[in-house]
């Protein structure tokens, strides 16, 4: 184990902001001139991917509908999702989950294809004519959707992540995985289109007793979930697409419920029925799982909103610094989310949170969605604990391992939002760590 | 009247003044159920978005209502106070039998766990405090003698989403009988009776079931004061660990300002992924794409336990395993899939498999274990 101490915030970090953007300036010009003048023989080395033709410069190229849906370049074949048998149950994949390649994914959306997938009794295909939506219980006008008269409502498009609530389970006691596709890649985002439920309820008449909502799947698990009507009249849908195209088997073909920044077990997919009652309903996963079990020996049940979270996404594990150089400008970016909310602010720290600075917050900024965060570093070679901090509007502050610890344990699985730690190697290798007691 | 606090009023002010600036241009309240924000919808705008507020103004009329016998069809949860209870009746016996056949390929022995599937019996309701950080403690057992709240979940759960592979297909006499068996395995009383091999479980005594852990979890949700208990869960962030604070130099974590913390590294790293991890850009090798006309079959009724060796069936692959089956002979071997053989039920448990589809999924595993 490394004492925390070791390492000390880099010098530039410590003076204020315009100062090092100042001197940022004045460096990196001078570096162009250091490389001009010391590297003769790079200058030199002819590229030949520069002086020769190339292959696909020098022949036709494909029909242009060759593939009438588009794929990835084949040169992307690696940018997958993936998962381990310690995900599944006995390396069965049908109740498992996989994981979003994140270090390679750009912006705050997720390509379809890409999206984290988990499932409880294999993906259903669904034949979308045979697809049925009951509405009943306490509401004064029970009613049978098609997927047709469901496409008739005025539709909303809506930008949210979705996030499993074990997203980083395997990391309580320790840290497990070095990647950071295995530490946070159990959430995704994605524009939404489909639905208000408020806009379906609208004409049902939901009695004033009822105060649950069972959703339910048609998938061979049922899937099922208990959710408060508050939450439903305030901003659940019911999706049919994703990204702008009908939503995948994965996620639920042809409908799943969207309940913006909770659990997205609670976001019901292969939806084909919502009862509403005055009483929970205590669905096996509401209470054998997805309940997080304390210290005490009690367990938090209903635990809905991912809470306010953050990751930095390069450097990381797969993205390492090991072809930098000395005074190298670098981008450290990253993302971060609340399910509560919408970012506010992210910190950055390079000595395991001893010290702080803001980040900027990039591109847009949408409640309940992934949020860019950047800051431009300056290389130096020296070993670093970096980390991120998020905080949202509802001026929740991620807690370091430390804290969330104390109050939680060990053993509660879910809900795991404290803050990471890469630790960047002197070579530039960066690994997976934590910072704790 | 009353007099103005000064002090209260300036740090209403500076709140203003902060929620103001922030950097995102829209404003909500913190007034939602989970502790967080809301947001309006109003003069067309939902936070960043544009909207059409029209939308909440109408009434659509849409779809139809659903006739009786198609609320009877899929209004079949079973709810704690006994809603839902099918017809039917089993004893702990019958149902000991039914879940050596249908469950235990899975679940283990007597409910003790599988190689990996959920475990459902054994450990006791104290282990629930431990932690692993603690030298000598295990894993908290969470079963459902140990932990599961209600035992409507584990009727209503088996009947829709068990057996495994072949969900709903349970008759309402095997659902009681293995729904007795299980709660018989993990101790659970009746009435205040422990429940023998002759215990007969229905719709009449169902809720006189006593689950040890029913008071384990909290907020209390239920009743009309449910909704409220949540709020006020959520209300305080030390209930559930959000108690972070920006601190921006020479930080400590609150209790540990005289601990050093420590960087832990990786001790045991967790590799076994799939596909291998692989950063490189570049052309990917060509695969043969022939499948084996029995490789779908396979798929869907086998590999749940033949892809890894659940319960000592022979795993896909496995030369060994599989040559002591061939050596007797193809007959024999599709007379023991059909009938069924160790822990595998007749025909791997589903029955509409016609013997050809079988030929050819016994053919497919033959040659891919050689």
């Amino acid at each position: 184990m490394t004492k925390i101490s070791k390492t000390s915030t880099p010098e530039t970090e410590q003076s204020s902001r315009r100062d090092f953007f100042r001197k940022t300036a004045a460096y990196s010009i001078s570096a162009i001139a250091a490389t001009t003048v010391l590297s003769p023989a790079k200058l030199l080395a002819d590229d030949e991917n520069i002086i020769h033709h190339t292959p696909w410069g020098t022949t036709l190229g494909d029909e242009l509908n060759k593939n009438p849906y588009g794929l990835p370049s084949p040169y992307e074949h690696n940018v997958v999702r993936r998962t381990a048998s310690l995900l599944s149950s006995a390396g069965d994949m049908h109740a498992a989950i996989s994981l979003s390649p994140l270090a390679e994914m750009d912006g705050i959306i997720t390509p379809n294809g890409l999206f984290f997938t988990r499932t409880h009794n294999g993906v259903a295909h669904i034949d979308p004519n045979k697809h049925r939506l009951m509405i009943h219980g306490m509401i004064d006008k029970p009613i049978v959707l098609t997927m047709d008269d469901i496409k008739k409502y005025p539709r909303e498009s809506v930008i949210h992540f979705l996030e499993c609530p074990s997203n980083g389970a395997a990391e309580w006691k320790a840290p497990q995985f070095n990647s950071l596709q295995f530490v946070k890649g159990m959430m995704s985002c994605t524009e939404w289109t489909g639905v208000r439920l408020k806009t379906i309820l609208a004409d049902l008449g939901v009695k004033p007793e009822a105060k649950w909502m069972l959703a339910e799947g048609g998938d061979g698990s049922e899937m099922s979930r208990t959710v408060p009507v508050e939450k439903v009249m305030d901003d659940a849908m019911i999706v049919y697409a994703m990204n702008g195209e009908a939503l995948r088997a994965e996620q639920g073909y042809p409908i799943r419920l969207l309940l913006p920044g909770w659990e997205a077990n609670l976001c019901v997919k292969w939806l084909k029925r919502l009862e509403f009652g005055d009483e929970p309903w205590y669905c096996k996963e509401e209470t054998s799982k997805y309940t997080t079990l304390m210290p005490s020996g009690k367990a938090i049940q209903h635990f809905y909103p991912l809470e306010v979270n953050s990751i930095i996404t390069s450097p990381c594990p797969e993205k390492p610094w090991t072809e930098l150089k000395k005074g190298d400008i670098v981008e450290i970016e990253g993302l971060a989310w609340s399910g509560k909310g919408t970012v506010k602010l992210v910190d950055i720290s390079f000595d395991g949170g001893k010290n702080w600075v803001e980040a900027n917050l990039k591109g847009l900024v949408l409640p309940k969605a992934w949020t860019r965060f950047s800051y431009i570093y300056k290389y130096d070679g020296k070993p670093l604990l970096l980390q991120s901090r998020a905080m949202d509007d509802a001026d929740d502050v991620q807690p370091t391992v430390n804290q969330e610890k104390a109050i939680i344990g060990v053993e509660g699985v879910y809900h795991r939002n404290a803050i990471c730690t890469w630790e960047v190697k002197e070579n530039g290798e960066v690994n997976n760590v934590q910072v704790r007691s | 009247m009353f007099k103005y606090d000064r002090k209260l009023i300036t740090t209403g002010l500076v709140a203003i003044l902060i929620s103001s600036v922030s950097a995102f241009g829209y404003e909500g309240k913190k007034d939602a159920l989970d502790g967080g924000m809301t947001y309006p919808r109003v003069n067309g705008d939902y936070t960043a978005y544009k909207i059409n507020e029209n939308i909440d103004k109408v009434k659509i009329n849409n779809g139809r209502t659903p006739t009786a016998n198609e609320l009877k069809a899929w209004d079949r949860d079973i709810m704690p106070d006994g809603t839902g209870l099918p017809d039917g009746e089993g004893s702990v016996e019958d149902g000991d039998e039914l879940y050596e056949s249908l469950c235990a390929v899975c679940h283990g022995d007597f409910g003790a766990g599988g190689v990996g599937y959920p475990t459902l019996t054994g450990g006791d309701i104290s282990s629930l405090t431990n932690q692993r950080t603690v030298p000598g403690k295990d894993a908290p057992k969470r079963t459902i003698g140990t932990y599961w709240p209600q035992a409507s979940t584990l009727i209503w759960y088996t009947r829709d989403a068990m057996p495994y592979a072949h969900p709903k297909s349970l008759t309402n006499n095997e659902l009681y009988a293995i729904t007795a068996y299980l709660l018989a395995a993990n101790g659970i009383k009746v009435d205040g009776q422990e429940m023998d091999d002759e215990f007969v479980l229905s719709k009449e005594n169902f809720l006189k079931i006593e689950m040890p852990n029913k008071d384990g979890f909290y907020p209390d949700i239920d009743g009309k004061d449910g909704i409220e208990n949540v709020r006020k869960f959520f209300a305080d962030g030390k209930n559930y660990g959000a108690v972070g604070k920006r601190c921006m130099s020479n930080c400590k974590d609150p209790g540990m300002e005289d601990v050093e913390a420590t960087v832990m590294g990786i001790d045991y790293e967790l590799t076994d992924v799939k596909p291998p991890y692989n950063n490189t850009r570049n052309l990917p090798k060509v695969k043969k794409t022939n499948s084996h006309p029995g490789k779908e079959g396979y798929d869907k009724n086998c590999a749940v336990c033949h892809a890894t060796d659940t319960m000592g069936a022979p795993r896909l692959g496995d030369s060994e395993a599989w040559a002591k089956i061939t050596k007797q002979g193809l007959q024999k071997t599709m007379i023991h899939t059909i009938e069924g053989i160790g822990g595998m039920p007749p025909k791997g448990g589903n029955k509409d498999l016609t013997e050809w589809q079988i030929q050819l999924i016994l053919d497919y595993m033959i040659s891919n274990s050689k």
